[in-house]
C-alpha cells in the first residue's frame, strides 16, 4: 500500500512541477517599459481587439491603425469639414493630368536619427505597389505608375491615366515607412515588423516599446515631434489595454483603470456616460454612412418603381431617433453627406416615409396586393449580427415595409458569412454601413461603376458612368463638385443607393485629461496622433 | 487486466479520441460559411489578392489534400502558421496557455475545496435547513450564465468596492513579488466566476452519492458494530462517494475550458479561451485547430488520469 502512496505523491509532485513550468513568470525590471519621468503621466487607452499586424501598410483592424498611426506618419490629415489638410506634406496637387506631387516638411527625423525624406515616401509607394501589399493603402494605388523623389522634400507621382482624386487619397490613406529599415527585409507585404529584430523605428509622437498580446501595448514618448505645439508630446507613455467586452471596458474607464476608450460608444451608453461624474464625452463627426442597397440583378429590384417603393417604405426619422438615440444626421438620402461640406447639395431631399406612396409605386410596377393588402413578393435583407445598430433598424425596416404591403425577410448572420454573401451578391437587399467615405469621386467609382469593389447594387447606368468618369479627370474643384452633384441626383432619383444617415460618434475619456483634438471618423477621433500628442493631465 | 495494459488501453483510446477531435474540427472549420481571406485584407480587395492569400495558406487546395497536409504537419509537431498574426500557432498558444492553466486550475481547486465539503455537509444534515440551503445554492449555481456573473462581480467588487482590478492578468510595470501579488489579485474574480458556475454540480453529485452510500449495508453494519458517525463518514463512506465526483472532475474539465472562453473574454484575461474567441471572429483556422487540439489533449489526458485514479480507488474497474 505504501508504494502506492509514494507513487501518488510522485505523480502530484510531477504535476506541480509541470504546472509551475507552465505558470506565468514575473518580468525582470528593464524587460518592459516603465515611465520615463516621475512628473510625466501615462495615458491609458482601452480597445476591444489586439493588434493583428504591426506593419502599417498591411494593418486592417482599427487597433492596428490606432497604434501604427502613432509611429508612421500619413502625408495628409482631414479637417472637420471633410477637406484634406496638411500633415507631413505641406503642399500637394498636380503638375499635369498624369503627374501629381507632394512637398514634405524638412524637419522630420525617424526615431533612430535618420532624416525622413522624399525618398522614404517614394520608396514606400513603389514597394506597396510592387509587392501588392493587401490592404486599403494598396487599393488606392490603382492608377499609380511610379513615384520618384525629385529632391529631399518633393515626390512626384506618374499616373497611368488622369485621376483627380489619387493625390488626396494616397495622402490620406497611405503611410510613410523608413526605407532603411523596411527595404532590407525584402517584400514589404511579408515583413511582420513585430519588433523582434531590434524594436521599431518610426516617426510619430510615440514609439512602441513593449507589448504583451492580450494585455497591453506600451508606446513611449518621442521627445522631438515637430508636428505638435511645443514639439514634445504630452503623455510620457501611451498604453493601449485590451478589453474584448465593451461593458468591461466601460467599467474600466469608470474605475479609473483606463483614461480613454478608443472605440466609439454604443448609442445607448452615450447619455449615461455624459452624466457620469469624472468623465467627459467628446463628439467626432462621422465620415461614413449607413445604407440599404437593392440588388438590381434580381428582376423585381431592377424596376425603378420597386426600389422607389422600398425607399418610401422606411421611416428614417424613427430609426435615427429610436435606434441611434438622436446621434445621427440625415444626409438627405444622398451619398454626398453634409460632413463633406463643399460637395453637399441641400436641394436633394430625403425620401419621404409614405407607405401609401410605396403601395402606388408597387402597383405602377405591375404588382397587385391580395385581400390583406400584401403584395405577392418578398425580399431577403442581409445584415451582420455583430452590428448591433443595424440589427435593430433592420427590424424597423421590415415593420414599416409591411405597412406598405411589402414583405421583407431578415437574414442576420455572423460577420464573416455576411461579408461572403455580400461578395457573392447573395441578397436582395443589403443593409450595412461604411465607416469612411472621404472622397466623393472615389466613393462613386467604387460604389456605382460596373465592377466597382462595393457596387452592391450592381448598377451599370451609362449616364452615371460618364459623369463619374468625367469627375475622375476633372481637376478644377468647382467643376468637379458640379459634376458629382449631377451624378448624385441620378443615384438619388434611381435609388441606386439608399443612404439613411451619418452616425456621429461619441468617445469617452476621464476628465482628468484635456487637450484632445477630435477628428472625423472612428479611425481618427480623439486617438489620432496629434490629439494624443496634445493630451495633458488637468492641473 | 494488468495495470500496464489498463493504462495502455486507456492511452490508446485517448489517442483515437484526439484524432477524431482533430478531424471533426478540421471539417467543421471548413464547413463554416465565410471567407478567411476577408479577415486578412480589406473586404474590397481584388480577386487577384484574394487568390494570392488563399494560395499562400493552401486554402485553394482540395479538402482532402488540405486534410492530408494538416495531419502530416501535426505528426511532425507543427501546428501551422496563424493566418492573421503570421507567426507559428504553437507560439500563439504557448503565449496564452500559462494564463488559462492558472485560471482553470485555480477555479478547479476552488470548486473542489468548496463543492465537496458543501455536498458532505448537505448529506450529513439531510432534510434539515443546511441541506435545503445547499441544494438551493447548488441548483442556482448550475443555472448561472458566465457573462452575467462576471459583469456582476466586476460591478460590485471591481467598480463599487474597488477591491479587485477590472481586467487583464497583471498591472504593467510591476516586478518581483509585486507582480505575483498583482497576478493573484487579477485572478480572483475570473476564478471565482468560473468556480460559481461549476460548484453546483459538485455539491449536488457529492450530496446524492454520499446519501446513497450512507444507506449501503456495509455502513449499516459498521454502525451496528458501534463505529462512531464521523469515523463512518470520513473513513468508509467518503472514499466510495468520491468515485462519481472523480468522474465529474474529468467530465467537467471540458465545460471548465468552455467557460474560460467567456470568462477570459469578459475579464480581458489573455488566455487560450479568449484566443479562441478572437480566432473565431477572424476565421483564423490554424489557431482554432491548434487551440482545439490543445483542449482535446487536455481533456483526454484529464479523463485518462481520471480513469487511472478511478481504477486506483475502485480496483473493480480494471477488470471490467
Amino acid at each position: 500500500m505504501k508504494h502506492k502512496r509514494y507513487l501518488a505523491l510522485g505523480a502530484a509532485a510531477a504535476l506541480a512541477v509541470s504546472l509551475t513550468a507552465c505558470a506565468p513568470s514575473a518580468p525582470e525590471p528593464g524587460e518592459s517599459s516603465s515611465s520615463t519621468g516621475p512628473s510625466d503621466e501615462t495615458l491609458s487607452i482601452g480597445t476591444t481587439t489586439d493588434v493583428v499586424n504591426f506593419n502599417p501598410v498591411l494593418g486592417n483592424s482599427r487597433t492596428d491603425s490606432w497604434i501604427t498611426n502613432l509611429m508612421y506618419p500619413h502625408l495628409l490629415s482631414i479637417s472637420e469639414d471633410g477637406t484634406k489638410e496638411e500633415h507631413v506634406a505641406t503642399d500637394w496637387g498636380y503638375v499635369d493630368d498624369t503627374t501629381g506631387f507632394y512637398e514634405i516638411r524638412d524637419d522630420l527625423t525617424w526615431s533612430d536619427g535618420e532624416p525622413l525624406t522624399a525618398e522614404d515616401v517614394a520608396w514606400t509607394l513603389n514597394a506597396v505597389k510592387r509587392d501588392q501589399a493587401p490592404g486599403t493603402f494598396y487599393g488606392q494605388l490603382g492608377n499609380l505608375d511610379t513615384a520618384t523623389a525629385v529632391s529631399d522634400t518633393r515626390v512626384e507621382l506618374t499616373l497611368t491615366q488622369p485621376d483627380s482624386s489619387i493625390i488626396d487619397e494616397i495622402g490620406f490613406w497611405g503611410v510613410v515607412v523608413p526605407q532603411h529599415v523596411f527595404e532590407p527585409q525584402g517584400s514589404i507585404a511579408e515583413f511582420a515588423n513585430d519588433g523582434s529584430d531590434g524594436g521599431w523605428v518610426g516617426m510619430g509622437p510615440f514609439i512602441l516599446d513593449d507589448f504583451q498580446v492580450g494585455q497591453h501595448y506600451t508606446l513611449k514618448r518621442v521627445e522631438d515631434y515637430p508636428l505638435v505645439d511645443g514639439g514634445v508630446p504630452g503623455p510620457a507613455e501611451v498604453v493601449y489595454r485590451v478589453y474584448p467586452d465593451v461593458n468591461t471596458e466601460i467599467l474600466a474607464l469608470q474605475s479609473g483603470e483606463i483614461d480613454v476608450i478608443a472605440n466609439a460608444l454604443p448609442p445607448a451608453q452615450v447619455e449615461q456616460l455624459s452624466n457620469s461624474s469624472g468623465l467627459q464625452v467628446i463628439e467626432a463627426p462621422g465620415l461614413g454612412y449607413a445604407h440599404l442597397v437593392y440588388n438590381m440583378e434580381k428582376p423585381d429590384l431592377a424596376k425603378t418603381e420597386v426600389r422607389q417603393a422600398l425607399a418610401h417604405a422606411v421611416d428614417y426619422e424613427a430609426i435615427r431617433t429610436v435606434v441611434l438615440q438622436g446621434q445621427a444626421v440625415s444626409t438627405g438620402s444622398s451619398a454626398l453627406m453634409p460632413v463633406l461640406a463643399k460637395y453637399y447639395d441641400d436641394s436633394v431631399e430625403e425620401y419621404e416615409f409614405d407607405p401609401e406612396k410605396a403601395r402606388s409605386l408597387m402597383e405602377e410596377a405591375g404588382y397587385t396586393a391580395d385581400a390583406d393588402g400584401v403584395f405577392p413578393i418578398s425580399f431577403r435583407l442581409i445584415y451582420s449580427l455583430q452590428d448591433s445598430v443595424t440589427s435593430q433598424w433592420a427590424q424597423l425596416v421590415k415593420d414599416t415595409a409591411a405597412e406598405a404591403g411589402i414583405t421583407i425577410e431578415l437574414q442576420g448572420t455572423e460577420r464573416n458569412t455576411y461579408l461572403a454573401m455580400t461578395n457573392a451578391g447573395d441578397y436582395d437587399i443589403y443593409a450595412g454601413n461604411f465607416a469612411i467615405m472621404d472622397d466623393p469621386v472615389t466613393n462613386f467609382a467604387l460604389s456605382y461603376l460596373p465592377g466597382g469593389a462595393i457596387n452592391y447594387t450592381h448598377v451599370d447606368d451609362p449616364e452615371l458612368n460618364a459623369l463619374i468618369e468625367e469627375g475622375m479627370v476633372t481637376f478644377d474643384e468647382d467643376e468637379k463638385i458640379s459634376i458629382m452633384r449631377e451624378a448624385n441626383k441620378i443615384v438619388h432619383e434611381q435609388v441606386y443607393d439608399n443612404i439613411m444617415y451619418t452616425q456621429n460618434l461619441f468617445f469617452a475619456a476621464s476628465d482628468e485629461w484635456a487637450g484632445f483634438i477630435s477628428k472625423p471618423s472612428e479611425l481618427l477621433s480623439i486617438v489620432n496622433p496629434l490629439s494624443l500628442a496634445s493630451a495633458h493631465p488637468v492641473e | 487486466m494488468s495495470r500496464a495494459s489498463f493504462i495502455l488501453s486507456r492511452s490508446g483510446r485517448g489517442l483515437l479520441t484526439i484524432w477524431f477531435a482533430v478531424t471533426v474540427t478540421f471539417l467543421l472549420l471548413r464547413l463554416l460559411p465565410g471567407d478567411p481571406a476577408l479577415a486578412l485584407a480589406s473586404p474590397n480587395m481584388t480577386d487577384e489578392i484574394r487568390a494570392t492569400i488563399l494560395e499562400q495558406y493552401g486554402l485553394d487546395q482540395p479538402l482532402l489534400i488540405q486534410y492530408g497536409l494538416c495531419m502530416w504537419q501535426l505528426v511532425q509537431g507543427n501546428l501551422g502558421i496563424s493566418f492573421t498574426q503570421s507567426i507559428p500557432v504553437l507560439d500563439v498558444l504557448l503565449q496564452r496557455l500559462p494564463w488559462t492553466l492558472l485560471l482553470t486550475v485555480t477555479a478547479l481547486v476552488l470548486t473542489i475545496v468548496i463543492g465537496i465539503p458543501l455536498g458532505v455537509a448537505a448529506a450529513s444534515f439531510k432534510g434539515r435547513f443546511i441541506d435545503r440551503a445547499v441544494q438551493v445554492l447548488g441548483v442556482t449555481g448550475q443555472s448561472l450564465f458566465v457573462p452575467s456573473v462576471a459583469i456582476l462581480l466586476l460591478f460590485v467588487f471591481g467598480l463599487n468596492l474597488g477591491w479587485f482590478p477590472i481586467g487583464g492578468a497583471y498591472t504593467n510595470n510591476t516586478y518581483g513579488m509585486d507582480w505575483y501579488l498583482s497576478v493573484a489579485q487579477h485572478l480572483v474574480l475570473p476564478a471565482v466566476s468560473l468556480m460559481l458556475i461549476q460548484v453546483g454540480s459538485y455539491v449536488l453529485t457529492m450530496r446524492s452519492t454520499l446519501i446513497e452510500t450512507l444507506s449501503e449495508d456495509y455502513i449499516l453494519l459498521a454502525k451496528a458494530n458501534g463505529l462512531r458517525g464521523r469515523r463512518i463518514l470520513w473513513k468508509h463512506a467518503l472514499r466510495n462517494a468520491l468515485l462519481p465526483t472523480t468522474t465529474l472532475i474529468g467530465l467537467q474539465l471540458g465545460f471548465l475550458v468552455g467557460g474560460a472562453v467567456l470568462t477570459e473574454t469578459v475579464f480581458a484575461y489573455p488566455g487560450i479561451g479568449r484566443g479562441i474567441y478572437e480566432a473565431v471572429t477572424q476565421l483564423d483556422f490554424p489557431v482554432l485547430q491548434g487551440a482545439f487540439l490543445m483542449l482535446a489533449v487536455t481533456v483526454v489526458v484529464a479523463n485518462t488520469i481520471t480513469d487511472i485514479v478511478y481504477g486506483y480507488l475502485d480496483p473493480r474497474v480494471k477488470t471490467s
